[in-house]
Order: C-alpha cells, then structure tokens, then sequence
C-alpha cells in the first residue's frame, strides 16, 4: 500500500503546481490508468495522444533510426499539453499556462 | 464398431449408386433405339414415292459406315433429339439449314407447322427491374491503421528489400511505385510485406462517417479495463517507477514556466526600472526551499552541493517535535536549477541526521552523520528512502552525534571522515561501513576528550584539519603520522564553537592559512594557523552566531548567520567593522547553517524552521577584482598591527 501512496503523492506533487488542470496516465494501448479528471474527457485526451504520440514516434524514427521521443509539448491558445512518454506508459498533464 | 459400421453403410451406399447409374444407362439405351426406329419409319414413310426404299437407305447407311461415316439414320436421330432439346430456344440459321438440307425429304408444310409450334410457346412476360447496389463493406480496426503508419511499415522493407532480387522489369517497376509513393513498403509488386494482402498504404478515401465510426470504436475500447486490473498496473513496480521517472520530469518541465517564452518586447513601451534596481542591490531573495511534509518544523542542520551537479544541494534536517510519527532524520536533496518548488529525492531515518555530505565522487550517494552516532548511506538509484547501508552502533565508531561529516582525498583514494562530540575521529571506506577504517581519539591534556562540534580541512588536504570544540577552542590536528591527533590549541572563544571554515580561494596569494570560527559568544574570528591568538574578532551581531563560510571566489568576502535570523555578508577589503550587506529572514525564525554556490554568486541559509533561503549576491560585491588578494593580504596586514595595539593596550591596562 505504501507504494500506492508514492504515486498518488507524485500525482499530488504535480497537480499542485500552479495552472494544472489534469492529469492522465495511460499504457501503450492508450487505456487510461489514473486519471484526475472526469471519465469522458480523460478517456479522449488517452485516444488522441496516443494517436499523437504514434504519429510523432515515427515521424522521429523516420528521419534517424537511433532517435526515439522523449517528451511532447503542445502549446495551444487555451492550454498547454505536456506528455512524457515511455515505453509501456505515458504521462499527460495539461495545464493553463496562463495562470501560472 | 462405428468404423466397419461406417464401411458397411458406405458400400451399401455404393451399391445403390452403381444400381442407379446402370438403371439411367438402360432407360438413355432404349429411348435411343426407339427414336432410331421412329426416325426411320418416318423416312420411309417421306420417300415411299419414287425414291429409293428402306432397303436401299440401309444400303447406303452400310457404305458410310464402311467410310467411317456418320450413317445417315443417326445424324437425323440426332438432330431430333437435339431439336426436341431446345425447344425451347430459337433455331440458329446453320441448325435450320442442316436440317432442311440433311432432312431434305421434309416438306415445307411440316417445317412450316414445326415452326407454329415453336412460335406459340413465347409469351410475353413482364420484368421488373431493382437495382440494389452493392454494399460497400470498409471495416477498419484503429489498432491496425496506427500500427502500420508505425512500426510494421517499417520492418517490412528493413530486410525484406535488400534480401530478394528480382527481373529487371520487375524492378522498373517497383522504382516507378517508389517515386509514386514513397511510404509504400519498397518490395515488387505482387510481392506483399506480409502473409495476407493490405490495402492500407493506398488507403480509399475515408469519408466523415469512416472516421467517426473509428472514433467511436476508440472510444468504446478503454472500457476493458476493469478497476482491479488498473489497480495491479498501478501496484506494478515497472509502474512505480514510470510515475516516479516522468512525475519529476513533468514537475520540472511545469516550473519552467517561470519563463515567458511569449514574452513580446515590441508590444509595451513603458520601462520598469526594477532591473537596474535589482542589480543595484547586494543581496535579493531569490527563492526558499521548503517542503510542507519533510522540512516544517525540522532544524537545517548542515548543507552541501555536489561536484558533479553543481545546482543539487543536499540539506540535513532534524526531527520535528510536532509529529512524532515521521521519521526523526531527514535529508532532502534541492534543485537550485529548475524553478521547481518540491525536493528532488527525499531520504530519512531513524534519528535526526546532524550531518551530511555528498560521496563527492559519487554522484548517486549521499552520507549522513546522526544523532545516535550512526553512519548512513542513501542511493538515489534505488526507489527507497531508507539508507542502503548503516554503519552499526558499536563502541568501535561513534556513540555520541556526528556533526560533521567529509569526504577527503583523490578519486581512487578516498575516506569519509566523521567527528562526534566525545572526541571520536573515524575515516571510512563507502563500500563498508561496518566498521570503521580508522580510529582517532582526540584528547588533549591529560586524556581530556575534545567535544568536537565542528571540523574543517584547509585546501588540498587530507592529513592536517581544524576542528571546533564545545569548551570553545580550535584545535589543529593530524591525521597520520607519529604525532597523530591534537597538534596545537588556539583559544579565544568563550563559548562553544558553533562554525569552521578555511580560506579556499585560489589565487596569486595563498591564503590558506587563514580560517574563521563562528562561536555562541557572539563573534566570529579570524585565524591563522600560524598563530596561536585570533588575527582578528567580528563582533557586531547581538546574538549567537551559528556559522561562517568563505567566499568560493573572492578572497576577501565572507558570510554569517546568528540567531536573529540575519545573514551578514562581509568584505574586508571595504570594511572590517561593518558587514557591507545585511539582509533578515521573514519569521521568527534563527539561522543554522550558512553556504555559498559553488559559482559564488549565491548564498544559501537554512533556518530552524526548515526553510532554507537562496540569495543571490550581487555581482559588485560577489565578484572579486585583480587586485583584491593584494588588497586582502594589506588588509590582514593592517589587522595584526591593529591588534598588535590592542595588546599592548591590554598588558597596559592589567599592568596597571
């Protein structure tokens, strides 16, 4: 149970930061695993990303073989998308820059 | 049983087919015959004018059959049946003209009659017509659009191009659909990447509906995940450490948000002057670490910056008196780099850690002194914030607490020393810490052990140091050699030293010689070891003073913290009687430790409420200039004459 704690206190971490309006974390299939936002939302931001994240891998992949994606960042008008992906999982976190 | 069964049951079967197929032969024998008989009667009956008679056809019948010809009875037989047969069709002219040819004896009348005959059957029916078109039928699955614009693409023309070779027009071939479409897996055509055909490359247009259909199925899909199966993922360690990976990534990439990158100087024209006042100022506040969990309440009790990363800092924290239950020894490693407002990693134990160092050549350990008067040793690659080794409690080591704590010596050949208050000097090896390498008592005078509460090594070494002890002395000592131990005693405080710090500033003058002592007794002195009274004492502050650090580049500036929660910053050069910046902490809170950025341009002080503040120094007083060592070496110069003086004075004054 102790360890369980450590990712909700990691969660808790990143979520205090000013500005952060969610968090997903999702496995390679793009099912998401922990979210903190409403069902709906977070199961579409899981699909899109991971057809992003597909689509930017290979893009990455094409243009050097021995390079691979390390981390995402989108600014939009309304907020800002940060991914950090892995191997079997990825991080989402989307935030408001503007209040920060 | 159910075998000869079977084999029984399949000959009967056979047997009756047999029957069957004999029986359809007979029936096909005789209807032959009897259209022979019926055909030729007929003929008779046509030709009983002056033709020739039955007798003379069959004549003739006998003479094609010698030439190997059809005779004559047959081929009519022949066409009747096939007539009769198709009915229900229309007459092609050639079979019409054989038949009036062949059967030349029919009359028109019975042709005509033929033809009636035929001509009744035709009705006129109506058609109606529906077109039902065919259904387009595109079932796409999203996994395998994805997959293929991905990895599969991909492997397919990694070998399989190079390894098959092919006809020359094959391969004309195959260069024109590269140039048509360069995602196209690079084999010949016909030859498919895999087992079954795609057609995903060259993909029909998708219409609205397409890809709304795939959207929903996207979105139908995450539901296979059940709560139980999450809460395994999530109890995985391969997980833990994902999150423990990107969740310090993610915090650093938020804290980077400090920075405007949209920052649009072109758009507003009204200057703030608050930049040239900044500079202006010696000392400004740029951030405090402090950690709502680990830090509140918790004294600072030592701070160290790594060599390798120079923006980590490792502080050491007492226990907090307000929650028992947490862990009495903290460490918390800060990142002065990023704008992130949690700790990097976080370490504890079980009793308040009173010291700690980076493993200097090490840049994944972290040593910590304790209050029990145990050693301890964290990894950061391990997902634990318990120590990874403890050197035991044992009267071999310490068992009084460890409040200083250094690592000494070369890349290859290097010691972790530790000193504690009953006057214990142990060096340590890092690959063992169950016992200790060496053991040094410190006594001095008649075996009276020294209270050590602080301990510095001047520039480059290792054998000779200069500890601070609780009766208020400085002593020199060594490590090796015959006279191992307390070499000299320097006496000038009255009060327990609380600080230790040698000159370590390269430059044309070696200044190493020269140390401070920070003391309960409200002053900090300058000494050399040299001499045996201090060069010089700072007494200003109206409150104990807890510890003195040099300047890492400018020979002449130091720093002090007291009780009063005032860091004092000093440059001798300018003034000896005055700090030349002064700066308080928010709150009621005392500073503990003190220490400078390796870089020089910060200062860092950690309070008793477990905050600790980063100033930054400004670059007029932070910076050092040629002529400031020469500067500094008149400066002490002029210091000794001065208490050369002040000497005489006394020895006048008690003369009297």
């Amino acid at each position: 149970m102790l360890q369980s704690n450590e990712v909700e206190e990691a969660i808790k971490r990143i979520l205090s930061h000013k500005g952060v309006v969610g968090l997903v974390v999702i496995n390679h299939e793009g099912i998401p695993i922990k979210s903190t936002m409403e069902n709906a939302l977070s199961v579409q931001y899981a699909a899109q990303v991971t057809q992003l994240l597909d689509k930017s891998r290979s893009m990455i992949k094409e243009l050097d073989s021995n390079n691979d994606l390390t981390f995402i960042r989108l600014r939009t008008k309304k907020h800002e998308v940060l991914v950090c992906p892995e191997k079997d999982y990825a991080m989402i976190v989307i935030q408001n820059p503007t209040e920060s | 049983m159910a075998d000869r069964d079977r084999k029984a049951e399949l000959e009967r079967k056979r047997a009756k087919l047999n029957a069957l197929r004999e029986e359809k032969e007979r029936k096909k024998k005789e209807k032959e015959q009897a259209l022979k008989a019926g055909a030729t009667g007929d003929a008779g009956s046509l030709s009983s004018g002056g033709a020739p008679g039955p007798s003379s056809l069959e004549d003739v019948d006998a003479l094609l059959t010698k030439l190997d010809i059809e005779p004559v009875s047959a081929r009519v037989s022949r066409l009747n049946t096939s007539s009769e047969d198709q009915s229900s069709s229309s007459l092609t002219p050639d079979s019409s003209l054989a038949a009036a040819t062949i059967g030349g004896k029919q009359d028109a009348a019975s042709k005509a009659e033929e033809l009636a005959k035929r001509r009744a059957k035709l009705t006129v029916s109506q058609v109606t017509q529906t077109n039902i078109a065919a259904q387009e039928k595109v079932t796409y699955t999203k996994e395998t659009q994805t997959a293929q614009t991905g990895n599969d693409h991909r492997d397919s023309h990694a070998f399989d191009y190079y390894v098959l070779t092919f006809d020359d027009g094959q391969v004309d071939e195959e260069e024109s659909s590269l140039s048509m479409d360069h995602r196209l897996p690079k084999l010949p055509p016909g030859i498919l990447p895999h087992g079954f055909p795609q057609v995903v490359d060259v993909q029909p247009a998708l219409t609205a509906s397409d890809t709304k259909q795939e959207e929903e199925q996207k979105v139908v899909k995450p539901k296979d995940l059940s709560e139980e199966e999450k809460q395994t993922i999530i109890m995985s360690p391969n997980f833990q450490r994902f999150v423990d990976k990107s969740a310090r990534i993610l915090e650093r990439a938020l804290s980077e948000h400090q920075v405007d990158i949209f920052v649009d100087y072109a758009k507003t024209t009204d200057g703030d002057d608050a930049g040239e006042e900044k500079s202006a100022t010696r000392l400004s506040l740029n951030r405090v670490f402090y950690d709502e969990k680990w830090s509140k309440n918790r004294c600072v009790t030592s701070l160290d910056w790594s060599a390798q990363y120079p923006e980590l800092l490792v502080a050491s924290y007492a226990n907090n008196e307000d929650s028992p239950h947490d862990p009495d020894g903290v460490c918390l490693i800060w990142n002065t780099k990023f704008m992130k407002t949690t700790p990097e990693y976080v370490f504890h134990c079980q009793s308040p850690v009173t010291s700690t160092t980076f493993a200097k050549f090490h840049p994944n350990l972290v040593l910590g002194g304790t209050y029990s008067g145990s050693i301890v040793l964290w990894d950061n690659r391990v997902e634990k914030k318990t120590p990874v080794q403890r050197s035991p409690l044992t009267t071999s080591a310490h068992t009084h607490p460890v409040y200083c704590l250094k690592v000494v010596g070369t890349q290859n050949s290097h010691n972790v020393i530790s000193i504690s208050t009953d006057g214990k000097l142990c060096s340590w090896s890092l690959d063992m810490l169950a016992q200790p390498q060496e053991i040094l008592d410190l006594q001095h005078r008649q075996n009276k052990a020294v209270a050590a509460t602080c301990l510095a090594f001047p520039q480059g070494s290792v054998n000779n140091f200069v500890i601070g002890s609780e009766e208020g002395a400085v002593y020199s000592a060594c490590r090796h050699g015959t006279k191992a131990g307390i070499l000299d005693c320097y006496e000038g405080h009255y009060a327990p030293v609380t600080g230790i710090n040698p000159h370590n500033v390269p430059g044309p003058i070696d200044f190493s010689h020269l140390y401070l002592t920070s003391s309960f007794d409200w002053s900090v002195k300058l000494w050399s070891l040299k001499e045996p009274r201090p060069i010089y004492s700072f007494e200003v502050t109206g409150d104990y003073i807890y510890d003195v650090a040099w300047s890492p580049i400018h020979p002449s500036v130091f720093a002090d913290v007291d009780g009063n929660g005032r860091l004092n910053l000093w440059n001798l050069n300018n003034d000896t009687e005055l700090p030349s910046a002064t700066v308080q902490v928010d709150g009621p809170a005392a500073l503990n430790r003190v220490s400078w950025t390796q870089s020089g341009l910060h200062v860092t002080a950690g309070d008793d409420m477990g905050k600790i503040w980063v100033y930054d120094v400004g670059e007029q007083l932070a910076n050092p200039r040629t002529d400031d060592w020469s500067k500094f070496a008149k400066t002490l110069a002029e210091l000794k004459n001065n208490q050369t003086g002040d000497d005489l004075d006394q020895l006048s004054l008690s003369s009297r």
